[in-house]
């Protein structure tokens, strides 16, 4: 452990806080993009400091410093505790928080190749490669990106908790867009806004075989051009993966934070409709329906050995058969449902105070098959397929997404294909009516690397796990 | 306040140092051209939920951009340190990726130096300002929300940065400010209300001011009732034009975007785009905005037209996108060059009318007063259909008169189209986080595609 944070413990301690955490953080990050067979935009970054969240007189302080010198610190100590105190001032009850056992422990996430190590000339090879595989008469970008974040962190607290752990993350995927006669369609692969992340190395954006998958990309993007609109109406609607995952991320993933449902993010983001009254009681969804937030499984884009306050990553139900029986919670929090943290206070950077997030949010899978399956098992609805625009309330009932594609269902078998596809609900009115969800076979994780949330913004990188389901009745086609 | 925090305070030392640095990096490069961009400050933000404080953060931050090219080739690598051996591994980065990217046929090399005029945009007492102040702030709008017997959240903020700009193409310019930023959200019930505020000086925000102002409207919002989407007038108060005007410029203001055809104006400037009655600029040197005197390639700050009377005029270019675009000169509206965006108008304004807010609603005959938006996105960018929710107060007016608070809608509407349906603009413009400064304005036939539960 670095001598900075010990000596920040010991300040800490000086000077009578109840409670107090130092993380030193140190990120390396590296953003590839390449535009029609040549480099757009390369980018790398590195940043380090030291963040110092304290508990005095009840009441919290935080203070970052990209400075690693001891008298850098020893002033952060000094802002952080300041802080703490004036937030005491206007404080109405202490804060209390949830006990923990200190640990000290390493982690490391599991990774064949180091993203970062692998040269630049064969990541842009792949990428140049993967853009000009991309062919069509209105096509006018064809992009391929790459990303990679590296996490070092070592954290110490006043309890006794020595941890270090490395996090590494990537993604990559490709986009083509057409453009002709004033409108414009998108295709991407594996999903879309840069593609799908994991925790993971080099390895992940390998597999996906982003040569192979790029004509008929371009292809998608070409035809869609030329397809009617979305029709307008109730539907029965199936979502692939790629947009479930942001469909179980906005209505699932963001209400169930305990810190929303207290109300600390009210004025921001906003709050919740899952309001502590409904713990244990409120079907949220039908019986199909199964979730969880499992910051353990291997490859998700929220895995982790243990969170920034130190509790390790966990496993915990969510939904059982429809109802609400958990939230992702943090140790100032979990009190408040009689419970102990469930281990999801994450921050974006040294120089962020963490606050709970969603780690990977996982629908497990149901048993309908793979989607092939759930298609032919559908008589008349729609296909939905990777996401191209989200926006829900501020207590995340009322939601509405578009996608990038849209395939017709008769009689259990594709049809024809809908560009400008949306579609819209009420969050438990539209998990009521799920009545399949893919197996294990359809099941696979997606990543989220652009959530946001807090004040000043924090981005974190967070997964999703989900097969492809169906949903009746399902407005869709809504247009300007 | 140790030695260091008293001098990092002063913001010509802060100026005269990054730009110091930034010409000791430029004459050691081994780039043909070098651009450094480098940032120092600090930002404290005070947050408060159910009457009290609850999150309270401080950091002092510093970065640094740096931009290499070596036979057209372009590498850019960023650190968020200022310490030697940082800035130079930065520097060994940058150099990697030029060497390993392609040459670009169409570099027009770094803009070189323009004359820059200062602006005033530093108060040395909001640079200042303590964690109890902050903390009295917050306690100023919580105490207006219990008058009204509310529940008060929202922020306190208060920032200082430098940022200085040097060049191998002779640009060396450095410039510092200070920010403050309030927001309050009030619930009364299940009726909830908003004000926020923006300013170089935090003694230009009014905490007492914004706790009643939300507050006001949280009484008014309660017992909202539902209503039937469908094509509505609105009065839209300045949070909801800011919010529009800012995915517009999203969408639509970029060179980048223009250029490679995915903007809606483009091979449309110089013809209608909305009503004559619309009228936006960009102008970061107005010091009704918070003022900056150059952007990210210390390019001078300048004003451009976006939109004259409907018809669009410019768009914001950084030099590649202004060379690609066949203007000699960019407009002023560089990103760092570690942005993929790379160009953005960034102080919005638009031409107010000849009316106050209270007329606006005074004269409608039946239609809605929104407070603000939510959660807005970008359906269709060609189209610049935008989605997104009302919130923290939406009321049904009849005959000129407020009647009943109503709950939140979704709308679903081509912004574009819209704006080409104002009737009417208020006299004073409003300056809203962003920043930017915007009329209240009243549209006619607004589509709600959908309703809420609250």
């Amino acid at each position: 452990m670095d001598d900075l944070l010990e000596r920040a413990v010991g300040l800490i301690e000086q000077a009578g806080a109840s409670y107090g955490d130092v993380r030193l953080r140190r990120d390396r990050t590296e953003r590839l993009a390449v535009q029609n067979g040549r480099p757009e935009h390369i980018a790398r970054s590195a940043s380090a400091g030291v963040g110092v969240r304290v508990l005095v007189d009840g009441a919290w302080g935080f203070f970052g410093t990209h400075r690693l010198q001891a008298a850098a610190v020893e002033e952060a100590v000094r802002q952080a505790v300041a802080i703490a105190r004036a937030s005491a001032a206007a404080r109405t009850e202490p804060v209390r928080l949830s006990p923990l056992e200190p640990a000290t422990d390493t982690y490391e996430t599991p990774h064949r190749r180091d993203p970062l190590a692998v040269a630049l000339e064969e990541k842009l090879d792949l990428l140049v490669r993967a853009t000009r595989a991309m062919r069509g008469p209105d096509l006018r970008l064809a992009q391929a990106f790459f990303s990679a974040f590296d996490t070092r962190q070592q954290f110490a607290s006043t309890e006794g908790s020595r941890l270090e752990q490395h996090i590494v993350q990537t993604g990559g995927g490709i986009a083509a867009t057409c453009i002709a006669d004033g409108r414009l369609q998108v295709r991407s692969y594996p999903n879309s806004f840069r593609g799908n992340f994991a925790t993971g190395g080099y390895e992940f954006v390998e597999a996906m075989d982003l040569v192979g998958e790029a004509p008929r990309v371009a292809q998608e993007a070409q035809a869609l051009l030329a397809a009617p609109p979305c029709p307008a109406g109730r539907r029965t609607l199936i979502l692939d993966g790629g947009q479930l995952a942001l469909q179980v991320h906005e209505s699932c993933g963001h209400p169930i934070e305990l810190d929303r449902v207290l109300g600390m993010e009210i004025a921001f983001a906003g709050d919740s409709f899952l309001t502590l009254d409904k713990l244990d009681t409120f079907q949220y969804g039908s019986e199909h329906v199964h979730i969880v937030a499992d910051a353990t499984c291997p490859g998700g884009l929220g895995t982790f050995g243990y969170d920034d306050e130190g509790v390790p990553a966990q496993k915990t139900p969510i939904v059982e058969a429809g109802r609400l029986v958990g939230y992702l919670s943090s140790r100032e929090t979990a009190p408040a449902i009689g419970r102990t943290s469930s281990g999801t206070m994450r921050a974006s950077g040294w120089n962020r105070l963490p606050l709970i997030r969603m780690t990977n949010v996982n629908l497990l899978p149901g048993q309908a098959g793979s989607l092939d399956d759930l298609v032919a098992d559908t008589d008349d609805g729609l296909l939905m397929m990777t996401n191209r625009s989200w926006s829900i309330d501020n207590k995340r009932l009322n939601f509405q997404f578009g996608t990038e594609m849209c395939r017709e269902i008769k009689n259990g078998r594709l049809g024809r294909m809908y560009r400008d596809a949306t579609y819209t609900g009420i969050t438990p009115d539209f998990w009521a009516a799920c009545d399949a969800v893919c197996g294990p076979e359809a099941w696979r994780l997606w990543g989220t690397p652009n959530c946001g949330k807090g004040q000043p913004g924090q981005t974190a990188r967070v997964g999703h796990g989900v097969a492809p389901a169906r949903f009746r009745n399902v407005r869709v086609g809504v247009k300007a | 306040m140790s030695a260091w925090a008293e001098a990092s305070r002063d913001p010509a030392a802060r100026e005269r140092r990054l730009l110091a640095l930034g010409q000791a990096m430029v004459r050691t490069s081994r780039a043909e051209e070098t651009e450094v961009l480098l940032a120092d400050g600090r930002e404290f933000l005070t947050r408060f939920a159910n009457n009290t404080i609850h999150q309270n953060v401080g950091a002092e931050e510093a970065s640094a951009v740096i931009r290499l090219v070596v036979d057209r080739r372009v590498g850019v690598a960023t650190a968020d340190s200022l310490e030697a051996d940082a800035l130079e591994a930065a520097r060994e980065s940058a150099l990697a990726v030029a060497e390993a990217a392609e040459p670009d046929p169409d570099w027009p090399g770094l803009p070189k130096a323009r004359p820059v005029k200062p602006v005033k945009a530093y108060h040395r007492a909001t640079a200042l300002a303590t964690p109890r102040t902050r903390a009295d702030f917050a306690a100023a709008v919580i105490a207006a929300a219990r008058e009204r017997d509310g529940e008060a959240a929202g922020i306190v903020q208060t920032e200082e940065g430098t940022l200085a700009v040097v060049t191998s193409r002779g640009v060396a310019v450095a410039a510092s400010r200070t920010r403050a930023e309030a927001n309050a959200m009030v619930t009364c019930g299940d009726g909830s209300g908003w004000a926020e505020a923006v300013a170089v000086r935090l003694s230009d925000l009014d905490a007492d001011r914004l706790g009643r102002r939300a507050a006001l409207t949280a009484e008014k919002s309660r017992d909202p009732r539902p209503l039937e989407p469908g094509a509505w007038d609105v009065v839209l108060e300045p949070p909801a034009v800011a919010e529009w005007l800012q995915y517009l410029a999203l969408v639509a203001f970029s060179g980048k975007d223009v250029e490679e055809g995915r903007s809606p104006l483009a091979g449309r400037l110089g013809h209608q785009v909305t009503g004559d009655q619309v009228t936006l600029w960009d102008n970061a040197r107005d010091r009704r905005t918070l003022p900056q005197p150059f952007d990210c390639e210390g390019q001078p700050a300048r004003r451009l037209s976006l939109i004259r009377e409907g018809v669009a005029e410019g768009v914001a270019t950084n030099h590649y996108r202004a060379r690609r675009l066949g203007r000699r000169v960019s407009t002023g509206h560089a990103l760092p060059a570690s942005s993929p965006q790379e160009c953005m108008p960034m102080h919005l304004f638009m031409k107010g009318g000849r009316a106050t807010a209270n007329q606006l609603v005074g004269e409608m005959e039946r239609g809605l007063l929104v407070t603000r938006l939510h959660y807005t996105n970008v359906l269709d960018p060609m189209e610049t259909v935008l989605t997104g929710m009302t919130r923290n107060g939406t009321f049904l007016v009849e005959h000129g008169k407020i009647v009943r608070a109503v709950r939140n809608l979704r709308y679903t509407e081509n912004v574009l189209a819209a704006l080409g349906r104002i009737d009417g603009l208020s006299r004073r413009l409003t300056r809203v986080p962003g920043p930017c400064l915007v009329p209240t304005v009243r549209v006619r036939g607004v589509q709600f595609s959908g309703a809420t539960e609250f």
